[in-house]
């Protein structure tokens, strides 16, 4: 595998111009949508088939339920090291790419849907026009070419860079200590580290709250980990019927008119 | 605050019917193989409508798999494709086309349907030709029945263990689904040979009286399974989780679910069994204990799915 490629996302920078969503439509020609009215300056709600780039905006408010401060974050696919969307594909149409992007070949994806659900963070859409799932590609054909994503290039304040995840990594960890410097006390990296949840995000973000306050799992877990408990459970219940058939069936003497 | 973000499949009706069906198909496949293992000759009538309740019951599943797709065209893609990727996850195996994903209950769930199918053929052609010639080839009868009831439970299962290897709130901590539908499988699966025998009429009591002591025993294993699941989902405690779960238990879905899935699905089944006493349960309540069981085995899988897949 070539070396990884990631994206790194500082909140801290973001000024919710959503240059990055426009960026992101233009090359990769994707349709325009209804506004959503979302009580926020948010739109849309959700990652849609024609929005693979999303500025989220969040109002913290404290315990007594005033403003406290303005959050806002532009959302993309993470590329997770663990993908719950490709470990859930049954067409092996998601793929990891050398890079340790994921993508979704649209030439093999069914339309199934199982990968819309089975994303932790609520990133692939289904296309009804194409009868397939869609996702960010990190701009596959781009970045393939030298170039880096549109929405990375695109962003006037340097929030969103991208580049190999290592040289990233360092790059982030330096500016949480600056901002911490600067006050920041909760100023945090969320999926930077390879040893975290879901063995780290190839899109991370520095966050300068805890997760939740982004909308952010504070724990996202692979769903596939449940595979072995609850199939463990399911052959629990097997037996536990094969037996009840057993006893139900059993000869106790006597023919009947069976 | 929780993720608001998470989105769902919209899996319709359709799929809904399909677990159903595919439960009833595994479940009567199971019990007329342990009933032919036991005593092929006495419960004749159990086997032969069981393996036909299998063989007829999954003959629709793969038509509504493929309609419910968004590219139906691409249905064998779930288990070969002409040039498959190297890298598709955990432990995948790819020979030449064919590849199969461990991890993906979907991918394993098709390949499952595709095993039940071609022995619940084969059981059902077996019972056909000995119903008409009145020569049965026991030997192969006894090797496809003891295969296909493995894949009969997990075809019944893998529905189950697919929703709990989901991101959507009210599955990701249940672990119960799996085992809760393989024994609603159970269930429905005797309920429907039951009906079926009933229906038929004539002397068949002790295959009545047995079916439903099987059933009754399923059911108790269902309500077990269930409340698991509901402990399972509570003791997650994630706001989010509670807030699914508290949709399915007191908000819109309560009814069906209350109503339907437990009290139609469980409670009255038992009851009248109990009742009329298991042993000397005549057709008629034999029939209508198998329809309410049919009834709140479909509402049980229908109401967990669409509250999961809403909230």
């Amino acid at each position: 595998m070539a070396r990884t490629l990631a994206m790194f996302t500082d909140v801290s920078l973001c000024i919710g111009c959503r240059a990055c969503q426009v960026a992101c439509k233009q090359w990769n020609q994707l349709a325009p949508e209804e506004p959503e009215w979302t009580g926020t300056y948010q739109n849309h709600a959700h990652f849609t088939d024609k929005s693979y780039r999303l500025v989220r905006f969040f109002e913290e408010t404290d315990a007594k339920g005033q403003m406290k401060q303005w959050h806002m974050m532009s959302d993309v696919c993470k590329h997770c090291a663990q993908a719950g969307c490709l470990e859930a594909c049954p067409t092996g149409a998601i793929y990891r790419t050398e890079y340790g992007t994921v993508n979704i070949n649209q030439d093999i994806c069914n339309g199934c849907r199982y990968c819309v659900s089975a994303c932790p963070f609520g990133v692939v859409a289904f296309n009804h026009d194409t009868g397939t799932a869609t996702k960010c590609t990190f701009c596959n054909d781009r970045i393939h070419n030298g170039l880096g994503p549109a929405c990375a290039k695109a962003c006037p304040t340097e929030s969103i860079r991208f580049g190999f995840r290592d040289e990233l990594a360092v790059k982030a960890k330096k500016r949480v200590d600056e901002l911490k410097k600067l006050g920041y006390k909760d100023a945090q990296l969320y999926g930077e580290d390879k040893d975290g949840a879901l063995g780290g995000l190839n899109a991370f973000f520095l966050l300068l709250g805890k997760p939740s306050i982004y909308g952010l799992p504070d724990k996202p877990k692979l769903p596939q980990r449940n595979v072995i408990a609850d199939s463990l459970l399911a052959i629990g219940s097997a037996l536990m019927v094969g037996l009840g058939a057993l006893v139900a069936f059993r000869d106790r003497g006597g023919k009947g008119d069976a | 605050m929780e993720p608001g973000l998470l989105q769902s499949s919209d899996w319709p009706l359709l799929i809904d019917l399909y677990f159903f069906l595919g439960g009833i198909a595994g479940g009567a496949f199971v019990i007329a193989t342990i009933a032919n293992l036991l005593d092929g000759q006495r419960y004749r009538d159990v086997v032969r409508v069981g393996y036909y309740i299998a063989f007829l019951a999954i003959i629709p599943a793969p038509i509504m798999l493929i309609v419910d797709l968004g590219l139906p065209t691409r249905f064998l893609h779930m288990m070969m494709v002409a040039k498959p990727s190297a890298e598709i996850g955990m432990d995948a195996i790819t020979v030449g086309p064919f590849h199969f994903k461990p991890f993906s209950p979907m991918n394993a769930g098709a390949w499952a349907l595709l095993g039940f199918s071609v022995f619940a053929f084969l059981a059902a052609l077996d019972v056909f030709l000995e119903h008409r010639s009145g020569r049965s080839m026991s030997g192969l009868r006894l090797i496809v029945g003891v295969i296909g009831g493995f894949f009969g439970f997990f075809l019944a299962a893998y529905p189950g263990v697919l929703l709990g290897a989901t991101a959507r709130p009210l599955f990701v901590s249940a672990h119960w689904l799996g085992a809760l539908f393989l024994a609603v499988g159970a269930s429905t699966g005797g309920a429907a040979i039951a009906l079926v025998l009933s229906l038929l009429g004539g002397q068949r009591r002790e295959a009545l009286s047995r079916l439903m002591r099987f059933t009754a025993f399923t059911l108790l294993l269902q309500l077990v399974a269930l409340a698991l699941f509901i402990v399972a989902v509570r003791m997650a405690g994630s706001a989010r989780i509670g807030q699914a779960l508290t949709q399915l238990l007191f908000g819109p879905y309560s009814l069906t679910f209350w109503l339907g899935a437990v009290v139609v699905g469980i409670v009255a089944p038992l009851v009248l069994q109990c009742a009329g006493g298991i042993k000397k349960a005549g057709a008629g309540v034999a029939a209508l204990v198998s329809v309410l069981i049919l009834i709140g085995g479909f509402l049980v899988k229908h109401v967990i799915i669409a509250a999961g897949q809403a909230t």
